[in-house]
């Protein structure tokens, strides 16, 4: 869906490339919002962010997805090496395809939306929504880089803002929570740093991603790398025993840091699975197939289980996450099969299935997830307290909230018609096809639907408690929500919204294989 | 040798040329090189003088910004070698110059709040800048150890200074420590003479060959100096035989004091052990690279764990400048160019940061009265909103965060050169330490933007210190952007020592 006004309307835009407008806009936007405070940041922040989704929406209209190339590349450099040879460039290399810009859309999709649901930060604002543009900067590099050094200054550039946002607007304990955060995904992100060199000596001399794609690297480095790619990329996914910050950092943050952390910072994980892994290691991705898949049902069903235990609303939402982004490691674990050698043109399209599932399971998890969060933050304002137990007869007392709440309940469990459902299908059509036991994930869904309904049933649909007071909650609480579940909804009807732009870039990724 | 810069020089050099000139007429050719110390030693004793009657700060500044133009009026491309090439003007050299009189700048900025009035102060202040400067432009041991005195003896006293009854217990615990450094030195000065029947460098190097060419028993002597040497400049860098007078100095001393200790003279004590291993034991170098490693690896881990159990800020501050000089060592242990630029890039971004941070913990103490702790930090940025942002900023670049110059040492170069000689376990080692040493930094972030302050009172800082570190703090961010500014002048230098 190539529009020429739309390309010319993109090229007409100041810096040239629509690419680093976005990463400027909001660092400027930052330091302007600091001096403003209160009111005039958050006005500030909401146009910022506002537009930056109308220059997402542009950039997924213009851009051809079916492309072999990156389109709007852009090139800073920072400085060189010249003890290798050739020297090396430290640069900020920039560019996307079919699959960055989707994620470029879900991020500034939710990012806008936390912006709206922030309404109830009120401790100094100007701080607050300066660290929260520059954020949305880091998020927004992460998925435009195609250097591994500017990947790598992106995924740890999130990191500050989000430290602070945690541990100054969270709840009681968050400090704690956000020291863990950030020390626990810079565990990860040290390992993956360390392959970053090695890649870089044992294989071609560069760190620009296409060119190390191209080049084929040798079998051992690539398997050496993608264990690596799962430190870094499995702690922020987060898969089964590396996911230990997440409960926490989620549950203590302000609603809009959850909501930014479970609808974006989860899916750098999966991106790094994608871009890093799939893309650019394929040969080590495919023998290291089975047991990510294995891990993947694994933690599918073991968080699943978990969310069961919690009475904290949005401790249970924070599991879900998990057991969701389980799909998206299956996806990319079924996907790397295509790699193995004589396989037929059906398990190949099996395999491309599969990692179409896998992205578009992202995006439906960003956007499912960032209304359960909000629900959740919202229900500690109405109903005074975010624990199962405590809160009950919800649908008496706040209907409008009660019917957000369990429509993006049915979201979440992928009820047809709701985008989960389409991902969920996607990924298992896929992956019984390859692994039949993978089909065991599914089992994870049954689970889900019986906690989530479980849920509902404990504070929505029974007899309000008298003693309690609950009342409903504002329209203004309920913009964000129901904004976001416009998105949920259409993807659920036509997924080739998001669909169109990945297949071309999963047919041409998987079918390339050397 | 300038290459960002060049333009500048250029500049600056065109419109002082005639005053280049009339000096280079009246000034023996053979000093010229020396010029900007033996300017500071001038200055040192006008000083003393004007000190007598009024702060003699404005001289201190003056000889400092002074010895700065000598050094781009007088490229060393031209004017190498003084002193009958005993102290030699080089990229290598220049660049460590560079480094001490950046901080030599930030010291006296802050010595505007406490000590810079007095004549005594400043005098022994410029002679340890001289000092400082003559180590690093030294090629010949006896050259080396006589201004390694030179910038030592003046940072005795100097460290005795400070306010409090525990600078003196500091001070003698660095004066004895130091002393006994100096002897070691000096009887790796004598072995290495006595196997190489010399003491320049250059013929150490050529005598050395020779020696590992036919395997001669005299190798283990040459060995028993290279760790008498390193624990002699280890001692004054810090690392792990000789760290342990590292914590009480630092944080008893004036921190003006403090932070010329941290920034310039541990510098040049890096600078003064990579022209010995680089140069003089080049053949050695399979024999020196374990060792280092290990000092490496020991100095990260010492200077992480005890650094976790302080209270107090300064002393948390002087482990963790332990720590990264055990990081800094990985680039020392690898040797080739890239990891002696590393190593370069390092000190220089270390430099600033450590500075930086010193002074502005200094001056707060100064302002509080008291010495800081991390209760004294909690809720700071709302009681002096730019000093918690200033200290979150130097924190952050310790920390490596990116558009920092702590990210391009601490994640990207000192790693790159361990992986580049294939010990990427080195490297991995290196980057976990810096990851731990996040449970620390983030303490300090934490009491400043995450707690309620318990005294709701706000402050301002004094002007001189403060610009010092508002410079240390752009200085730092513009080097995280584009770390080319000083990263090409490494590599330049670096290339002198390009290790097989």
């Amino acid at each position: 869906m190539q529009f020429d006004f739309i390309q010319n309307l993109i090229a007409a835009l100041p810096m040239e490339n629509i690419l680093p407008l976005m990463l400027f806009i909001p660092v400027v936007g930052a330091f302007i919002a600091y001096p403003l405070g209160k009111r005039g940041a958050r006005v500030l922040t909401l146009l910022i962010t506002g537009f930056e989704m109308v220059l997402a929406i542009l950039l997924m209209v213009a851009i051809d997805p079916s492309s072999d190339t990156m389109s709007y590349t852009w090139r800073f450099i920072m400085g060189t090496v010249p003890a290798t040879d050739p020297a090396t460039n430290l640069q900020i290399l920039l560019g996307v395809d079919g699959i960055s810009v989707a994620m470029i859309f879900l991020s500034n999709l939710v990012v806008f939306v936390a912006a709206i649901s922030s309404n109830h930060i009120h401790k100094s604002e100007g701080l607050y929504y300066a660290f929260f543009l520059l954020q949305q900067t880091g998020l927004l590099g992460v998925f435009m880089s195609l250097d591994l050094i500017s990947f790598f200054i992106f995924w740890e550039l999130v990191l500050i803002p989000l430290f602070f946002i945690i541990g100054r607007w969270g709840e009681e304990g968050c400090e704690h929570a956000a020291v863990k955060f950030f020390i626990y995904t810079h565990l990860g992100s040290a390992v993956m740093l360390v392959s970053f060199m090695a890649i870089y000596f044992f294989g071609p001399g560069t760190f620009e991603m296409v060119a190390l794609r191209e080049v084929g690297l040798p079998v051992d480095v690539q398997i050496g790398f993608a264990l690596a790619v799962f430190m870094g990329a499995g702690v922020k996914l987060p898969v089964f025993p590396l996911h230990n910050w997440l409960p926490w950092a989620h549950v203590k943050a302000p609603t809009p840091g959850s909501v930014i952390l479970a609808g974006i910072l989860l899916k750098m994980g999966g991106y790094g699975f994608i871009r890093l892994g799939l893309w650019m290691v394929p040969e080590g991705f495919m023998r290291l197939s089975i047991p990510l898949a294995l891990l993947a049902v694994f933690t599918c069903i073991y968080a699943a289980f978990v969310a069961l235990a919690q009475t904290d609303l949005k401790s249970m939402v924070a599991y879900t996450s998990i057991n969701h982004m389980a799909w998206v490691l299956l996806g990319v674990a079924i996907g790397a099969f295509a790699f193995q050698a004589g396989i037929t043109s059906d398990i190949r399209a099996a395999a491309a299935l599969a990692v179409q599932g896998a992205v578009f399971m992202m995006v439906s998890h960003g956007v499912i997830i960032s209304v359960m969060f909000i629900m959740a933050g919202l229900l500690t304002y109405t109903a005074g307290s975010r624990q199962i137990p405590d809160v009950q007869g919800l649908m008496a007392k706040a209907p409008r909230l009660s019917a957000v709440l369990i429509l993006a309940s049915f979201a979440a469990f992928g009820l047809p018609g709701f985008s989960g459902f389409i991902a969920e299908a996607l990924v298992l059509f896929g992956s019984v096809n390859i692994y039949i036991w993978s089909g065991l994930i599914a089992f994870g869904i049954f689970v889900t639907v019986g906690y989530l309904l479980w849920t509902l049933n404990r504070i929505v649909f029974s007899d309000p408690d008298p003693e309690k007071e609950i009342t409903e909650a504002p329209w203004s609480d309920l913009v964000a929500p129901i904004l976001m579940m416009i998105p949920v909804l259409i993807l659920g009807i036509w997924p080739d919204l998001i669909l169109d732009l990945v297949i071309p870039v999963v047919t041409s990724m998987l079918g390339g294989a050397p | 040798m300038m290459m960002q810069f060049e333009q500048i020089t250029a500049f600056i050099r065109s419109i002082l040329d005639p005053f280049a000139s009339v000096l280079a007429n009246y000034i023996p050719a053979e000093w010229i090189a020396s010029l900007p110390a033996l300017t500071l030693v001038l200055f040192a004793f006008l000083s003393l003088i004007v000190g007598m009657r009024r702060s003699p700060l404005v001289v201190s500044f003056i000889g400092v910004i002074l010895a700065g133009l000598e050094m781009i009026l007088f490229e060393s491309s031209t004017y190498g070698s003084s002193f009958g090439g005993l102290f030699v003007r080089d990229a290598f050299g220049d660049f460590f110059i560079w480094i001490i009189l950046i901080v030599a700048f930030f010291v006296l900025l802050s010595s505007t709040t406490f000590g810079g009035d007095k004549g005594a102060y400043n005098f022994l202040l410029l002679v340890s800048f001289a000092g400082a400067i003559w180590v690093v432009m030294a090629t010949d041991l006896v050259a080396l150890f006589v201004s390694w005195e030179l910038m030592s003896t003046p940072t005795y006293v100097l460290a005795a200074l400070g306010p409090h009854r525990g600078a003196i217990d500091g001070a003698m615990k660095y004066f004895v420590m130091g002393l006994l450094s100096t002897t070691l030195m000096v009887f790796g000065i004598a072995l290495v003479y006595g196997v190489a029947g010399a003491t320049d460098l250059a013929l150490v190097a050529s005598a050395l060959s020779a020696v590992w060419a036919t395997a001669a028993p005299e190798a283990y002597t040459v060995l028993l100096s290279l760790v008498l040497f390193l624990i002699a400049f280890g001692f004054k860098v810090g690392v792990f035989p000789g760290w342990m007078w590292v914590p009480d100095t630092y944080s008893t001393a004036d921190g003006s004091v403090t932070g010329y200790l941290a920034g310039a003279t541990k510098k040049t004590g890096i600078s003064a052990l990579l022209r010995i291993l680089a140069v003089a034991f080049v053949v050695a170098r399979l024999e020196w690279m374990p060792l280092i490693v290990a000092v490496s690896i020991l100095t990260m881990i010492v200077g992480n764990a005890l650094a976790l159990a302080q209270r107090n800020i300064m002393r948390m501050l002087a482990y963790s400048s332990i720590m990264v000089m055990g990081v800094l060592f990985v680039g020392v242990a690898v040797g080739t160019q890239y990891g002696v630029a590393a190593a370069m890039f390092s000190a220089f971004a270390h430099a600033l940061i450590k500075s930086g941070a010193f002074i502005l913990i200094w001056a707060m103490a100064i302002r509080l009265g008291k010495e800081i702790t991390y209760d004294d930090l909690a809720g700071l940025s709302k009681r002096s909103p730019v000093s918690a942002a200033l200290l979150a900023v130097l924190i952050f670049a310790l920390a490596g965060a990116p558009f920092t110059a702590g990210f391009w040492f601490k994640w990207f170069l000192i790693p790159a050169s361990a992986v580049e000689v294939g010990l990427w376990w080195f490297a991995l080692i290196a980057v976990l330490n810096s990851v731990f040493a996040l449970g620390y930094y983030l303490r300090v972030i934490r009491y400043c933007y995450f707690m309620e302050p318990s005294d709701d009172k706000t402050f301002g800082l004094a002007r001189g210190p403060l610009l010092a570190v508002i410079l240390a703090v752009i200085g730092t961010l513009i080097l995280g952007i584009v770390p080319s500014l000083v990263l090409d002048y490494a590599f330049s230098a670096a290339a002198l020592f390009a290790v097989p």
